[in-house]
């Protein structure tokens, strides 16, 4: 269980955290949406511990950051090393002993090449194969469906459900809602740094209606298309 | 170093006297001076033929204006050294040096290819992997300094070989890396820093063992200056781990680059700089492991 209380966070004088307060709970997968600018990325980064922030994060665990497999938006590669690499660096970093690493690349990556060299979405692929090797308790996945293909996208609505189902704390955000819906069991929305909504599966099909009609409105029309 | 506060009119004064002493002093010391200028030269030409940046030009300038400015960039940087070494009337190497900069302003060449260059650490794939791929072409060079130093009889060269190995493996803790491979270590603030200077050393000692077996074996009356050179570059590589971490996640600032290039001219320093690096790097680090002690 990760209990965050009155989290916030400022930039300079411009707040992009204010008094979040939420629980996150093994076996549950959560999703974040919101406009860009939201918070939902700092939020995560917060959690994780990559930034510090005002409030409270705690968790059952003895130390949160060592238990967490955080998925980047963009994840960062070094020019000269290969996908393998990569893995066997975060695997060692969390002190896990890979046996055949070929074995378990379920995206099909070609792991002996520079990973500096792969497309958007094989990055994420590769930087999700290596924070699930981790074997962590807590997966942070900022937009995991950003860039990959289809077959992808089913392996990792799959990997999240197998992760459900293992008692993991799944946290996700994304900007393609049907994701979401076949993902979550909770959708959170975040505008502004605030919550301001927690839908739980049963209104997901609402959710989505709302949204469009607040996100749409009435642009396209202003567009005059012809 | 507008950043750092120093005005730029005091930068572009200091900066030529600091060559010319830094560069006098190199040529007092060392017979080899010339090719260490050589080598440092071409590493700052190798800096502007980074692909990407290359690229960035050419998609903003014509054909004609993208290779002048490749060229002036290329002179410009090898100018201090070509005006020094005609000082030093080593004119045959200025000249060349002047040529190599002009040529390969001229040529595109891309250091990224597909073929994956295979390293001896694999097991701690980071700075020795990345690193050593970069500069793979220096290790020839250095092996067959080695050589040369035995074919001739020459133990200084052989020295020189080991040091100029040590320098390339420095060049490997030279930048920052991004925060989240930091983070990502489940150990301690001394437990990760101590892992870091421990493969540091393991990797170099991998690398240089060819060079001080074969000077054990030919110059064995010589055998604690060779040691002795040995644990120099021990120390130098755990400072330059700790002087990494102590600006980190910034790249080493001013001062602390300061501190560590007058550590390569006065040894004796490293015995305050280590541990005020090490202090440094501690603090540094602890939020990001999340380290309370």
């Amino acid at each position: 269980m990760i209990r965050i209380e009155n989290l916030s966070k400022n930039y300079g004088s411009k707040r992009v955290l204010d008094s979040i307060s939420i629980e996150f709970k093994p076996g549950y997968v959560y999703g974040i949406v919101g406009e860009n600018g939201a918070g939902k990325t700092t939020l995560f980064r917060c959690i994780s511990g990559l930034e510090s922030y005002e409030g409270d994060v705690n968790s059952d665990f003895n130390k949160l950051k060592d238990t967490i497999g955080l998925l980047l938006t963009e994840p960062f590669f070094f020019s000269k090393m290969t996908g393998k690499e990569y893995i066997r660096l975060l695997a060692n970093a969390r002190q896990i002993e890979l046996g055949n690493i070929e074995e378990k690349n379920v995206f099909e990556l070609p792991l002996n090449q520079y990973a500096s060299t792969y497309s958007t979405g094989m990055k994420k692929k590769l930087a999700l194969t290596a924070i699930l090797l981790q074997k962590n308790e807590v997966f942070i996945l900022d937009e995991p469906f950003n860039g990959v293909d289809i077959q992808s996208n089913l392996i990792i609505t799959e990997v999240i459900a197998k992760l459900k189902s293992l008692k993991k704390t799944i946290i996700i955000s994304s900007h393609i809602f049907s994701t979401l819906a076949d993902t979550c069991d909770e959708i959170i929305l975040m505008k502004e740094g605030k919550i301001v909504r927690t839908v739980l599966r049963n209104d997901f099909s609402g959710l989505e209606t709302e949204m469009k009609e607040f996100s749409i409105g009435k642009r396209i029309e202003n567009l005059d298309l012809k | 170093m507008t950043d750092f506060g120093m005005p730029l009119i005091l930068v572009y004064t200091l900066l030529p006297i600091a060559f010319v002493l830094l560069s006098t002093y190199l040529f007092t010391k060392t017979e080899f001076a010339a090719y260490i200028f050589a080598l440092m030269a071409l590493s700052l030409i190798s800096r502007l033929s980074e692909p990407k940046r290359n690229d960035f030009l050419k998609s903003i300038f014509n054909k004609q204006e993208y290779f002048s400015l490749r060229i002036i960039e290329n002179l410009a940087c090898c100018l201090p050294f070509m005006i020094f070494l005609s000082y030093e009337r080593l004119y045959l190497i200025a000249m060349v040096l002047g040529l190599f900069s002009i040529v390969t302003g001229l040529f595109n060449y891309s250091a990224n290819t597909n073929f994956t260059i295979p390293t001896p650490f694999g097991k701690n794939p980071f700075e020795f992997t990345v690193g050593f791929r970069k500069t793979y072409f220096l290790f020839p060079i250095v092996y067959f300094l080695t050589f040369m130093s035995i074919s001739i009889d020459n133990f200084n060269l052989g020295i020189f070989s080991l040091i100029l190995l040590g320098l390339i493996c420095l060049s490997y803790y030279s930048k920052p890396e991004n925060e989240y491979y930091v983070w990502s270590f489940k150990a301690s603030s001394k437990k990760y820093l101590l892992e870091k200077i421990k493969i540091s050393i393991t990797y170099f000692t991998l690398l240089s063992l060819p060079i001080v077996i074969a000077l054990l074996l030919f110059y064995f009356d010589n055998f604690a200056i060779v040691l002795g050179f040995y644990l120099l570059c021990f120390i130098y590589l755990a400072s330059i781990v700790l002087a990494k971490y102590s600006a980190y996640p910034r790249e080493m600032n001013i001062p602390q680059g300061i501190l560590f290039a007058l550590s390569l001219i006065f040894p004796p320093i490293l015995i305050g700089v280590i541990p005020y690096f090490y202090t440094l790097s501690l603090k540094n680090l602890k939020p990001i492991l999340n380290d309370p002690n």
